[in-house]
């Protein structure tokens, strides 16, 4: 019979135990975080109607959707980030919504680019979002969530770069660009850690915007956020100004912060500030951005309601810890696993087996009994730290053995002892 | 709550309640013998008042401002990892923290600790210990009496005070390993206060 090929789509990917286990831990000190902030889990559906999709992120972002027709010749679209999900959420359910809103969303979006370092085809996005607020405390607020989920992850060195679309319509508007061409203009400028400089400045030459250079060296920052804002201080800066002050007041450390009047993120639904997080470890690009969009749910309803969030790109975020070497180990979820000595042993395997999961330690059981050297054969290849053997010696005096594969090193104890002692073990290394 | 007095927290049963108080009367503050019972008990020719709390709480108080003031073992403060300014370093309540085992135990120097059943009332001291060692090991929480834990059964090893070294004798016990000397401290709560200044120039500087 012919075998069918196990392939997998380009841009998708398995995970196997020991990096699901990694990701699970990881995207779990995401969750807390957020959690620790106020902010509630929510889920959106990963078929959605074309039109809730489309549309809303520029040319690009509709040319990397998902889409195809279903059985009844509609077309369906799959989710290429979370935020236009959200919104669209946001306009069916805000009666049952406490406003103002938030949540947290972890799932998986889809983009149809060619697969690069950190970016496959599906991936991960962890999202807050603050629904029904204007006050810039919420931006203060997506501020200072950014710094802890670094800080908790244990990346150092990460700087939010921060602008503001308005002022950066009304900078480009002083030298002459038409509102009509702005967006344009904003999504070749996006590209400037990307492409450099000069080759923006040429990009918009070819526009026919003579003065390119000269807008270029307006927005690039200075060395210090004051003087950067006092170099475009002719300029509406109060928002930038307001949100510093209250980053400050919430012990957002400044060096975290740099205004980037050059910051564009190419999405077209942002009309406020503009986040953009970068790593100096990184070779890739931003590895959480987001933003304020005024009019994303009047896309959905009359009701509108100002958003501002940010997404948390989950895969970059685990390819930097893996450059940073500072991955969790991704050992087998069991601490402890229960050999069977002989046919003699399973009645107490299992009693002991099921003693240590009522006393919530997380602990596995050898299914037949078979030759020791075997089960720890299975026991080292799942890296589990705790072996426990009782034969007939032992069981004659209600003893039991606690083998440390790590080291070999192993302790005989009473066995109502052995919930205290695994309990209580304190792993130094 | 309002409060104009000084407030000072000391043992108030123990090895160290005695020499706490002696400590007082020596920079000059005059109160009652008090009957055993009052927690709080007002100074006779200060704005101040002394406050009698179990040992293990005393870093609590101080910590929150519930205290301006107080006397300590240096191990409490150890055990519990609060980060209290020292003001002096008092020259009375010295003991160790050690580990000890059977005098006739396989167990001979540190590294064989690893994997052993170590009964203590200092788990958090024991586990930095362990930590900066290296070594891996059970242990096992005790309130008090740590020294019969290994005549019992119950571990292989203990974590304990000792002063003069008599009760680990009596039990047949022996020091593998000191983890650290400690003696009682003068400590001040983090919290600023014109009144705390006007207690130290007026006591404590004097009495240095």
């Amino acid at each position: 019979m012919n075998k069918i090929e196990p392939t997998i789509l380009k841009g998708t990917r398995d995970f196997l135990p020991q990096e699901m286990m990694r990701r699970n831990a990881v995207m779990e000190i995401i969750r807390k975080a957020f959690e620790q902030f106020g902010y509630s889990p929510i889920e959106t559906p990963i078929i959605c109607p074309a039109e809730t999709i489309l549309g809303k992120y520029g040319e690009e972002g509709d040319r990397l959707t998902y889409s195809f027709k279903d059985r009844g010749g509609r077309l369906i679209a799959l989710p290429y980030d979370l935020t236009v999900p959200f919104a669209r959420f946001v306009a069916a359910n805000y009666q049952d919504l406490p406003m103002p809103f938030k949540r947290y969303q972890i799932q998986r979006v889809w983009r149809a680019e060619k697969p690069q370092k950190g970016r496959l085809r599906e991936f991960y996005q962890c999202d807050i979002d603050i629904i029904g607020s204007k006050s810039l405390i919420c931006e203060a607020e997506i501020a200072k969530i950014i710094v802890s989920v670094f800080e908790r992850l244990r990346i150092p060195n990460i700087t939010i770069k921060v602008n503001s679309r308005r002022l950066m319509n009304a900078i480009l508007q002083s030298f002459g660009i038409d509102q009509n061409d702005s967006l344009a203009v904003i999504r070749i400028i996006d590209k400037i850690a990307k492409i450099g400089k000069e080759a923006v400045i040429s990009e918009l030459r070819k526009m026919g915007i003579d003065n390119a250079e000269k807008i270029i060296a307006t927005l690039t920052p200075e060395g210090t956020n004051k003087s950067t804002l006092e170099k475009i201080s002719k300029y509406d800066i109060a928002e930038l100004k307001e949100f510093l002050s209250y980053c400050t007041d919430l012990g957002v450390p400044e060096k975290n912060i740099q205004i980037d009047p050059t910051l564009a993120r190419g999405l077209d639904y942002y009309t406020g500030l503009t986040f953009e997080v970068i790593s100096e470890d990184a070779d890739f690009g931003s590895i959480c951005a987001g933003g304020r969009y005024d009019n994303l749910c009047g896309l959905f309803s009359d009701k509108d309601f100002s958003g501002v969030g940010v997404a948390f790109g989950f895969e970059r975020i685990m390819l930097l810890l893996e450059q940073l070497k500072i991955t969790g180990n991704g050992k087998a979820p069991s601490q402890v696993i229960v050999t069977i000595f002989d046919e003699n042993s399973v009645k107490d395997a299992l009693q002991t087996y099921s003693k240590l999961i009522e006393a919530n330690i997380a602990t596995e059981i050898y299914f037949e009994p078979d030759k020791l050297s075997k089960q720890f054969k299975f026991a080292d290849k799942k890296q589990i730290p705790f072996v426990l053997i009782q034969g007939p010696e032992e069981r004659e005096k209600q003893e039991i053995t606690i083998k440390r594969l790590q080291n070999g090193k192993q302790k005989t104890i009473p066995v109502n002892q052995l919930v205290s002692y695994l309990s209580n073990y304190y792993e130094a290394q | 709550m309002k409060r104009n007095n000084i407030r000072i927290a000391i043992q108030k049963e123990g090895r160290l309640r005695n020499p706490s108080l002696e400590y007082l009367e020596s920079l000059g503050l005059q109160f009652p013998k008090q009957n055993g019972r009052t927690l709080v008990v007002p100074c006779k020719n200060a704005d101040a008042e002394i406050l009698y709390v179990r040992h293990s709480d005393v870093p609590q108080y101080v910590q929150n401002g519930a205290a301006d003031f107080a006397i300590v073992g240096g191990n409490v403060l150890y055990e519990k990892d609060f980060k209290i300014r020292e003001v002096e370093k008092l020259n009375f309540g010295k003991c160790s923290l050690v580990i000890a085992v059977p005098l006739d135990s396989s167990i001979q120097k540190i590294q064989d600790l690893e994997g052993e059943r170590i009964a203590t009332s200092y788990p958090n001291s024991l586990r930095k210990f362990l930590r900066k060692q290296k070594i891996n090991a059970a242990v096992i929480e005790i309130r008090g009496s740590v020294e019969v834990a290994p005549a019992l059964g119950l571990a292989d090893a203990i974590c304990d005070l000792t002063q003069t070294g008599n009760t680990l004798k009596e039990n047949s016990l022996k020091t593998i390993e000191t983890l650290f000397d400690s003696m009682a401290v003068f400590i001040e709560s983090p919290f600023e206060s014109i009144r705390k200044d006007e207690f130290i120039k007026k006591f404590i500087t004097t009495a240095i």
